[in-house]
C-alpha cells in the first residue's frame, strides 16, 4: 500500500474519465464525494472526500459539561449511540473513580448487543439495497422494527437513546420484559437465518460478491481497520474479547470470523454476530442480578480530578475510542473522538483500484461505513 | 487470545532502548501505559514499537496549551494484545513542526490531514497533506486551537 492508492494524482488521460460519486446520491450512507478515474469499466485511482457534515463535536464538547456532552454522544452516530453512550461514560467513571452497579453492567451490555443488531440489521439492509436486492431492505427493517421496541421499551427512544448515565444507566427494565424480549428475539433469530440462507444461496447474489473487495489479513491490519471488516479476513480482533469490559468476561460467545476477506465474508461476519449478539442477549436476560441500576446520586456537575483516559469500545462497526483530559474543572480541556468508520473510509479507495464501476457500490456498502460518524 | 510477548515490559524496554527520549513513564491501569517523548525521535520510536508488535496505529491526535505549548498524542495498539501506549510529544506553540509516521503505520495519513487542519501542526514529509473536513477557505484558521474566536458569518 502506498499513499498514492488514496488519491486522484493526475489529470485523467484521454482514454480516462473522472467521475464524481456524490455527494448527494441515494445509495450513500451520508454526504461525501467519491472522485474515480475510470479507464473503460476499470477504476485506475480513487479519492474519497469527507467533511460536508463536519459538526465539530470535539470542539463542542470542550464547552459543555460532562452531563451536557452525555446526549451529544448519541449524535456521533445514532445507530451506535448506545455504544458511544457507554463508552463515554465509562471513561468519565474511570476519571470520577466510580464504578457501575452490577445491575447497570449486565443493562450496559444488553442495551449495547440491541444496538449491534439493530445497526447489523440495518447496515445489511442497506447493502442489499446496494447490490440491487430492495426486497432484502424490506425484510431486514422489518425485523429491525423489532428490536427497536425493545430497545425503546427500556430507553424510552427509538433512535437517540441516551441510556447510561455516570455509575449507573438510567431506566430499570419495565414488568414483563424478559418474556417481551424472548418472544421477539426468537422471531428475529429464525428471520435472521432464513435470510442468511436465503442470500447465500442466491447464485446472482454470491457472483455479485464472491471475490469482490478482497482484503488480506495483512492489508487490513496495514489499513488499520478494524470490526467486522478486519474479522472477515480471519483476525480475531475483538475488544469484547480481547479486553473484556463490563462483564463480557462473563458471557459465554463467540467471535466470528471468516477467512475470505471479501464482500461476501464482510456480510456473513454480521450475520453470525447478530446470532452470538442474540445469544449474549438471552444470557444477559437469565444472569442479570437484582439490586439498584444506578447510584443513589448523579451530581448534575461532575469535576473529574486532572487526569486523562482512553476508553474504547467494541462497537457495532469497529473499535470506538475517547480520549478525554480533565483538567480539573466541571468541562474536559480536550475530548477526543476515534471513530471506527473514519479508519474504514480511509481504507476504501485503495480497495476500489483494479475493480470495476459496478462493483463500488458493493464494497463501499460493506463496509458499513456512518458518515455522521467519520465528519463528527 | 492474548500475546504473551506484548505487556508492560515493553515500557521498561523502550525506556532502555530511549533514555534520552523517552520520560514520564507511567502505567495507570491493567491495559494502559502513558509517555512523553521527544518530538524529534519519533520516527524511531514508532518503528521500534512496530517491530515490537504494536501494528495498530489506534489515533494521532493534538492538544493546545497556549500560550507557549501543543501536545501531539499518538495511541499504539496491537492486534493481538489490548495493551494501549499513549506518546505525548510537546512541541512549541509558535512552530508547531513533527515529523509524519505515514512511512510507518500507513493509517496515520488522515489522522495527519486532521490535527494539520484542526491544530495547524506540520507533518514533515507527510506525502499527501490537504485539508480533511473543513473547507479549503478554512486553512489557516486552526479551530481547536484554544484562541480560535469563531469563523465569521459571511452569510
Amino acid at each position: 500500500m502506498t499513499h498514492e492508492d488514496t488519491q486522484i494524482t493526475s489529470p485523467p488521460k484521454p482514454s480516462e474519465i473522472l467521475l464524481h460519486l456524490g455527494p448527494q446520491h441515494p445509495l450513500q450512507p451520508g454526504p461525501f464525494v467519491l472522485d474515480l478515474k475510470i479507464e473503460g469499466e476499470t477504476i485506475r485511482e480513487a479519492e474519497l472526500h469527507i467533511g460536508y457534515i463536519h459538526k465539530g463535536m470535539e470542539k463542542v464538547f470542550e464547552d459543555r459539561t460532562y452531563l451536557q456532552i452525555l446526549p451529544l454522544t448519541d449524535r456521533i452516530c445514532y445507530l451506535a449511540s448506545n455504544s458511544n453512550n457507554d463508552v463515554y461514560c465509562r471513561g468519565v467513571e474511570e476519571l470520577l473513580g466510580i464504578e457501575p452497579t452490577d445491575r447497570a453492567m449486565y443493562l450496559r451490555v444488553l442495551t449495547n448487543e440491541l444496538c449491534r443488531l439493530q445497526s447489523h440489521l440495518l447496515g445489511i439492509g442497506e447493502f442489499t439495497t446496494d447490490v440491487g436486492f430492495l426486497t432484502m431492505f424490506i425484510y431486514m427493517v422489518r425485523e429491525r422494527e423489532g428490536i427497536v421496541s425493545l430497545l425503546e421499551a427500556i430507553t424510552g427512544s427509538r433512535l437517540n437513546h441516551n441510556y447510561a448515565r455516570f455509575g449507573g444507566v438510567a431506566n430499570d427494565l419495565p414488568p414483563g420484559y424478559k418474556e417481551m424480549a424472548l418472544k421477539i428475539l426468537g422471531d428475529v433469530k429464525k428471520q435472521i437465518k432464513s435470510h442468511d440462507a436465503m442470500m447465500s444461496s442466491d447464485s446472482i447474489y454470491c457472483r455479485r460478491t464472491k471475490g469482490v473487495g478482497v482484503l488480506t489479513a495483512k492489508e487490513a491490519s496495514e489499513l488499520g481497520v478494524a470490526g467486522p471488516p478486519l474479522r472477515a479476513t480471519g483476525v480475531e480482533y475483538d475488544l469484547r474479547r480481547m479486553e473484556p469490559y463490563l462483564v463480557y468476561d462473563d458471557l459465554d460467545f463467540k467471535v466470528i470470523t471468516q477467512t475470505e476477506g471479501d464482500v461476501f465474508a464482510r456480510v456473513k461476519v454480521r450475520f453470525l454476530e447478530m446470532l452470538e449478539s442474540i445469544y449474549i442477549i438471552e444470557q444477559c436476560l437469565d444472569q442479570m442480578p437484582s439490586g439498584p441500576y444506578k447510584q443513589d446520586v448523579t451530581p448534575y456537575i461532575t469535576r473529574p480530578k486532572p487526569g486523562e483516559v482512553y476508553s474504547r469500545i467494541e462497537d457495532p462497526r469497529g473499535e470506538m475510542g475517547m480520549y478525554i483530559i480533565s483538567d480539573g474543572s466541571d468541562k474536559p480541556y480536550r475530548f477526543r473522538i476515534r471513530g471506527p468508520a473514519f479508519a474504514t473510509s480511509q481504507a476504501l479507495p485503495p480497495l476500489l483500484l483494479g475493480g470495476y464501476v459496478a462493483d463500488v457500490a458493493a464494497i463501499a456498502a460493506s463496509m458499513d461505513s456512518c458518515t455522521s460518524e467519520v465528519d463528527r | 487470545m492474548g500475546d504473551e510477548k506484548i505487556d508492560k515490559t515493553i515500557m521498561v524496554e523502550l525506556s532502555n532502548t530511549f533514555k534520552d527520549a523517552v520520560s514520564e513513564v507511567d502505567v495507570p491501569s491493567l491495559n494502559r501505559a502513558v509517555a512523553r517523548i521527544e518530538p524529534g525521535k519519533v520516527k524511531e520510536i514508532m518503528q521500534f514499537l512496530l517491530d515490537k508488535g504494536f501494528d495498530h496505529l489506534s489515533c494521532i491526535s493534538g492538544i493546545d496549551y497556549p500560550p507557549d505549548k501543543m501536545e501531539v498524542v499518538y495511541h499504539v495498539t496491537s492486534y493481538s494484545a489490548p495493551l494501549v501506549i499513549t506518546l505525548k510529544a510537546s512541541i512549541p506553540r509558535d512552530d508547531p513542526n513533527i515529523d509524519s509516521l505515514c512511512g510507518i503505520y500507513w493509517n496515520a495519513n488522515w489522522y495527519e490531514r486532521e490535527t494539520y487542519e484542526l491544530y495547524g501542526i506540520k507533518f514533515t514529509d507527510c506525502p499527501y497533506m490537504k485539508v480533511l473536513l473543513l473547507i479549503e477557505e478554512m486553512e489557516g484558521e486552526w479551530p481547536l486551537r484554544k484562541d480560535y474566536a469563531g469563523y465569521p458569518d459571511l452569510t
